[in-house]
């Protein structure tokens, strides 16, 4: 029973750490068309902030406010300076942010060396649930995903700007002849999704190795929870998600982390041929 | 209100659909632009629009040259396009469709006034209704109404009778003609439908080839089938 309660809430934790990561990448595939590959490693230099303002003294708190924001301006400068140029091409973008990618993985070894860094836990208590004794920090994590799961759900479909974003998704030249100008949605999506992964790579730090590897572990798993749930659908990021967190938690547990890969890549392999257009049906 | 001066323009740059063409459209006039299948009717609008490469030419709207703008700033300038297929957003309600047509536009509240509820009442009923889930007429009239509710000085329609029944396009031609007299509204009309352009229409333009070729009084259209069967029949 106690196992069953702590496989069930790291499944959790770590598909809600994963959501952040998934609604970022799908917003701005969706929006812009663009496959963000450096998608990664803005969740990389999200904890790489933490571990930043930590080191001057600043702690985990001021880091984790500071991630989003930092992460907002660097996704807002890339955007300008890079993506803007190439995203009517579709495979160029592609090109274009795993050059990034490459860019920033090698810029972060260069400042702190390609060692793993330590977060400091900001909570090491442990509480009890339901019999299982259980780390506050993943609890402190899985609030925090789902209150910005859910702000950005509410941003999307319950205010104008979410409306606004919405009809450039569903049909950009019209969207553009109704006066909306697609440009500053471009920009502002680009940085959102920046700071949402900056927010996630900040609030796993502490769990993680702080490495300049650490950006590619999530960046696979949320690509595939896209393809699972569908592209261009925020509530198949749900679906897709747990699908993929869940799985992969429950073998690892009771098998090996090698043997939970291969069953996520095959179990998703088997939903994307009953599903192509994801477990949501791919509705905008 | 609109010139257009020797206007070039295609889908790309090896070939121009538009080879030269001049138009002047006055203020409070309804302008209907009639021609063949590929003749560049649907291209003129979406050049006006800001959606295409000027390869030459000017156009000038009220007093903004707009060669060159994007699209939404054409649109803030006072401009609405209604485009062929309408291109609604069918997963929204027709609210949501309604408020697109303002959120773009920093002067104008964000909710749906009440004239255009009084003009489309069909969009009153519907207004949680999914968009898509609606009839081509109930359609077309969201389209119409979501190009309206920016307050546009100039609207342009391409082709508002396309997949339409006959009935329904009789009340479209009077409530637009009612619209157009109440507003001031000035009209680009796209059309093959003969019925529409005679009810609506001050003047008709004939385009061949990218270019305007000739011009007539709805008057003279009743009178003179040869000027039809001579730019509409293939």
């Amino acid at each position: 029973m106690e196992t069953a309660v702590i496989i069930g809430l790291d499944a959790l934790s770590f598909m809600l750490a994963l959501l952040l990561v998934a609604l970022g990448l799908i917003i701005i595939f969706g929006l812009m068309n663009v496959i963000n590959m450096a998608h990664g490693e803005f969740f990389l230099l999200g904890a790489y902030t933490v571990v930043l303002v930590q080191n001057a003294g600043g702690g985990f708190w001021l880091g984790l406010m500071a991630a989003p924001i930092v992460l907002a301006a660097i996704g807002l400068a890339l955007e300008e300076l890079v993506v803007r140029h190439v995203y009517h091409r579709f495979i160029d973008t592609i090109l274009a942010t795993w050059g990034l990618s490459l860019a920033i993985k090698q810029a972060v070894i260069v400042v702190f060396g390609p060692t793993a860094q330590q977060v400091q836990n900001p909570l090491p208590s442990q509480v009890l649930i339901l019999g299982a004794v259980y780390p506050s920090h993943r609890l402190f994590i899985m609030a925090v995903a789902i209150a910005v799961a859910a702000g950005t759900f509410l941003l999307f479909y319950r205010t104008r700007l979410g409306l606004a974003a919405r009809g450039v998704i569903a049909n950009r030249a019209m969207a553009a002849s109704l006066g909306i100008d697609t440009r500053r949605m471009d920009r502002a999506t680009f940085a959102f999704g920046a700071a949402l992964a900056g927010l996630a790579g900040a609030v796993m730090a502490p769990l993680m190795s702080v490495d300049p590897q650490m950006g590619v572990g999530f960046l696979v798993p949320a690509f595939l929870s896209i393809l699972v749930g569908g592209a261009g659908s925020l509530p198949g990021a749900l679906l897709g998600t747990s699908v993929i967190a869940g799985s992969s938690t429950v073998v690892a547990s009771i098998w090996t982390q090698v043997v939970a890969q291969i069953a996520v890549f095959s179990l998703a392999i088997v939903i994307i041929r009953m599903f192509p257009r994801g477990l949501a049906g791919g509705r905008r | 209100m609109l010139t257009v001066e020797g206007l070039r323009a295609g889908y790309q740059a090896s070939s121009e659909v538009l080879r030269g063409l001049d138009l002047t459209i006055a203020e409070g006039e309804t302008v209907a632009l009639m021609g063949r299948n590929g003749m560049g009717k649907s291209t003129l609008l979406r050049a006006i629009m800001g959606h295409l490469r000027i390869a030459a030419g000017r156009i000038r709207f009220r007093e903004h040259e707009i060669v060159g703008r994007r699209p939404f700033e054409i649109s803030n300038l006072g401009i609405a396009y209604v485009p062929q297929g309408r291109e609604i957003f069918a997963d929204f309600t027709v609210e949501e469709n309604l408020i697109l047509g303002v959120l773009g536009k920093p002067a104008l509240p964000a909710r749906v006034p009440a004239r255009i509820y009084a003009w489309f009442p069909v969009l009153a009923e519907r207004r949680r209704q999914k968009a898509g889930t609606m009839s081509g007429g109930e359609q077309q009239q969201l389209a119409i109404a979501r190009a309206l509710i920016g307050r546009p000085r100039l609207l342009l329609l391409d082709e508002p009778s396309e997949g339409i029944q006959p009935s329904i396009v009789q009340d479209l031609a009077v409530t637009l003609g009612r619209i157009a007299g109440e507003e001031r509204l000035t009209m680009l009309l796209v059309e093959q439908n003969l019925d529409l352009v005679l009810r609506l229409a001050g003047r008709c333009l004939f385009i061949e080839n990218g270019r305007l070729v000739d011009a007539a009084e709805p008057a003279r259209l009743r009178a003179d089938p040869a000027l039809l069967q001579r730019y509409l029949s293939v």
